[in-house]
């Protein structure tokens, strides 16, 4: 087969060819174009043969001009293996079957005969680059080959259009399970598990088998973990009572609403801060003044602005949150580089535009590590706030439990408060890597 | 993609950018004239800092000048009068850095210009982007972000990304720079593809003289701090080029020729303790 004789073709030539085929009939120009160009020309005499049955299915061919005789293998079961092809007839599908690397059929030329021909692998790279016309394409070519060459359904399975955009993308769910499984590989669990090890059982050696007088009134591991799991706690509070559910999920749903709110507000205020020039020298002096006053300096007029002493709770456990996450929006915005910004302008930008397109997602990296604080020092604050309360919450556990002596409460409130604490930033970790994909692909790429 | 011959001719004349003109008064451009054809490559070659990138800026409408004027097919982008020109899609920059936008895929960073002048649908516009990718050899890519390839192919997707909006200019504040120099070779040939495929003015940065031969109509050799031309020479060989010309005997004595101009400014500049810029 003359291998040698491929010559290229003028793209606006090999669309007309294409566009009265069967399969191509129906694409629209810009993807045949894209075809066009992976598509070159050969000439074969009469009496040359193209390829025999068994030979490697590599290139798909289209014939032009001239006439090829082509039978199929008596295996493919065709109720009529023989067929003559003559103009706009598409032969050596067999390139583009599933599992089927080898060629069906004896194609012949029996008059001189001029045909194009397309790598089968190039065409589906082309028809995967835009999964929805890519389809149509091969659902014209299976009612082809079943139609045309009379070839049974179970032969004529094509292969199927890869959907890069939803198949290769780890996405949601595939990236928090991928990590994991990356993580439980590394050496970062089991040092993780020696570092708490060591934590613990410094807790146990210091206080209850060194007895160091520092740690006199310390509650001992053993004794608050005795009364952490009983059923009968001596100090009232355990996984056993319902109180103490109740403690924590009223501390999440403070946490909660002072942590949106805070965002809510946070990051506008932040955004507009770093966009805006005049905007900053407005509010900025403001706000890195109030920035540093501690939660503490704040309770009493707290308690005086608001009312009802869940909303001045609310209100103490969102302040921190607030100015740490406007002020890590602010920066974020003011991290971008110029040229982005510069770049949309050239783009045809208008303000908005740029604004949406650039610095809301440009800053997206900065606000997540703002959230992570914030959320942080939601649960921080909290302590200070639930002073304030009535009845629940865990800052209220840790507060009583001293007034009223019970210290190892005192220890599960703190390590409740922690672990939750903990579960809280790693869910805003998740969220951001959700909506930053482009960052954490751009890591992995780094670490490989 | 044709485009008529009277697209892109920037016309730079007496240009001044003075910096700070109350205070230090830094001297950028001196009273700089440069003429480009349209459908013309030109390439600027200074040392790194010698004010090349202010006038880039200027023509782009990212910073004033100080005097003088900038026209683009008689049209005045900045004068005296109006000093800083309204950047726009009839002139795209492709940055010293690349300026991909890193939370876009590929595909979507082609397709933005367009969607954001509101001249085509989204779906128009991909398909556009989709079509003008696989032109330049960019298959394979486009559902990766820009931060998944390499640095090369990331400056081919700017320049397509350019493409879209069917400029008149286009303006590279020295691109390749980054680049180590098989793949620079491999982006001069692959730019000079997409050259003679959409024929538009190109405005080309550079402090690489071998660079600016190979590929420009005409190479304007500045002179360091103050800007201005030195030298302007008008490369004679044909194009179509390739990589032969580089072996050519014409390249190599407009090299020499120019060669001792070059020099002498990056002494200058090297002398006079610029930092790089």
């Amino acid at each position: 087969m003359p291998q040698q004789d491929k010559q290229p073709i003028s793209p606006d030539m090999m669309i007309g060819i294409l566009k009265a085929t069967m399969p191509f009939q129906v694409v629209s120009e810009p993807l045949l174009r894209r075809i066009a160009a992976i598509g070159w020309k050969t000439t074969f005499r009469a009496g040359d043969t193209l390829y025999e049955a068994g030979g490697p299915a590599d290139d798909l061919f289209i014939v032009v001009a001239g006439k090829i005789d082509h039978e199929l293998q008596p295996g493919v079961h065709a109720r009529r293996p023989m067929k003559t092809l003559v103009e706009g007839d598409v032969f050596g599908w067999a390139a583009l079957l599933e599992k089927v690397p080898n060629r069906l059929a004896k194609a012949v030329c029996t008059e001189d005969a001029l045909v194009i021909r397309i790598n089968g692998e190039e065409l589906l790279k082309v028809l995967e680059s835009d999964p929805n016309a890519g389809d149509v394409v091969m659902s014209r070519f299976a009612t082809m080959i079943t139609r045309d060459y009379t070839v049974p359904d179970l032969i004529a399975q094509l292969r199927g259009i890869h959907r890069k955009l939803h198949a290769r993308d780890p996405q949601g769910m595939n990236v928090t399970l991928y990590r994991v499984s990356r993580w439980l590989k590394s050496p970062k669990p089991y040092l993780m598990l020696i570092g708490l090890s060591i934590f613990f059982g410094g807790w146990y050696l210091f206080v209850e088998v060194l007895r160091l007088p520092r740690f006199r009134e310390m509650p001992g591991i053993t004794t608050v973990v005795a009364e952490w799991m009983s059923p009968n706690p001596t100090y009232g509070l355990s996984i056993y009572t319902g109180e103490y559910y109740q403690h924590i999920l009223v501390s999440i749903w403070r946490v909660t609403q002072a942590f949106f709110l805070a965002t809510a507000l946070g990051v506008p205020l932040g955004l507009f801060l770093g966009w805006s020039r005049k905007f900053k020298d407005l509010v900025f002096p403001v706000f890195e003044t109030l920035r540093p006053i501690p939660i503490l300096a704040w309770v009493p007029i707290a308690i005086v602005m608001f009312v009802a002493t869940e909303s001045a709770v609310i209100f103490l456990t969102f302040l921190a949150s607030f100015f740490a996450t406007a002020l890590n929006t602010m920066l974020g915005v003011e991290s971008i580089d110029e040229s982005y910004v510069r770049a949309a302008y050239c783009l045809g930008s208008n303000e908005r535009q740029v604004f949406l397109h650039v610095i809301v997602p440009g800053s997206l990296p900065f606000i997540f590590t703002g959230l992570q604080i914030s959320v942080g020092v939601a649960w921080f604050s909290l302590v200070a706030a639930e002073m304030v309360s009535g009845q629940y919450g865990l800052g209220y556990v840790i507060n009583t439990s001293y007034t009223t002596v019970k210290y190892p409460t005192i220890i599960i409130g703190m390590i409740t408060l922690g672990a939750v604490g903990y579960v809280t930033s790693a869910m805003v970790r998740v969220a951001g890597d959700y909506m930053m994909q482009w960052r954490l692909r751009e890591l992995a790429m780094g670490a490989n | 993609m044709a485009t008529t011959e009277t697209r892109g001719a920037i016309r730079i004349e007496d240009v001044v950018k003075i910096y700070d003109p109350d205070g230090a008064a830094v001297m950028a451009v001196d009273h700089c004239s440069l003429d480009i054809a349209a459908g013309e490559i030109c390439m600027i070659v200074g040392p790194s800092g010698c004010g090349k990138t202010t006038l880039l800026n200027a023509i782009a409408g990212f910073h004033e000048i100080t005097s003088g004027r900038i026209t683009l097919d008689g049209e005045v982008l900045c004068s005296t009068d109006r000093p800083k020109s309204r950047p726009g899609s009839d002139r795209v920059v492709v940055f010293q850095n690349g300026a991909l936008f890193p939370w876009k895929t590929n595909l979507d960073n082609v397709a933005f210009g367009p969607i954001m002048q509101g001249k085509l649908s989204k779906a128009e516009a991909r398909e556009k982007a989709l079509s003008m990718m696989a032109d330049a050899g960019l298959n394979g890519v486009e559902h990766n972000y820009p931060g998944e390839v390499s640095s090369g192919v990331r400056r081919r997707i700017e320049i397509v990304r350019a493409l879209m909006n069917d400029p008149k200019v286009l303006l590279l504040d020295e691109p390749y720079r980054a680049l180590d120099s098989l793949t620079k070779s491999v982006m001069h040939e692959a730019l000079l593809e997409i050259y003679y495929r959409n024929k538009v003015t190109i405005f080309f940065i550079t402090h690489d003289l071998e660079e600016a031969i190979f590929l420009g109509h005409k190479v304007a050799i500045m002179t360091s701090r103050p800007c201005k031309p030195k030298k302007v020479l008008t490369v004679d060989i044909p194009h179509p080029r390739d990589y032969g010309v580089l072996t050519s005997k014409r390249f190599r004595e407009l090299i020499e020729e120019t060669n001792e101009a070059v020099h002498e400014e990056a002494v200058k500049a090297f002398q006079s303790g610029e930092k790089e810029g």
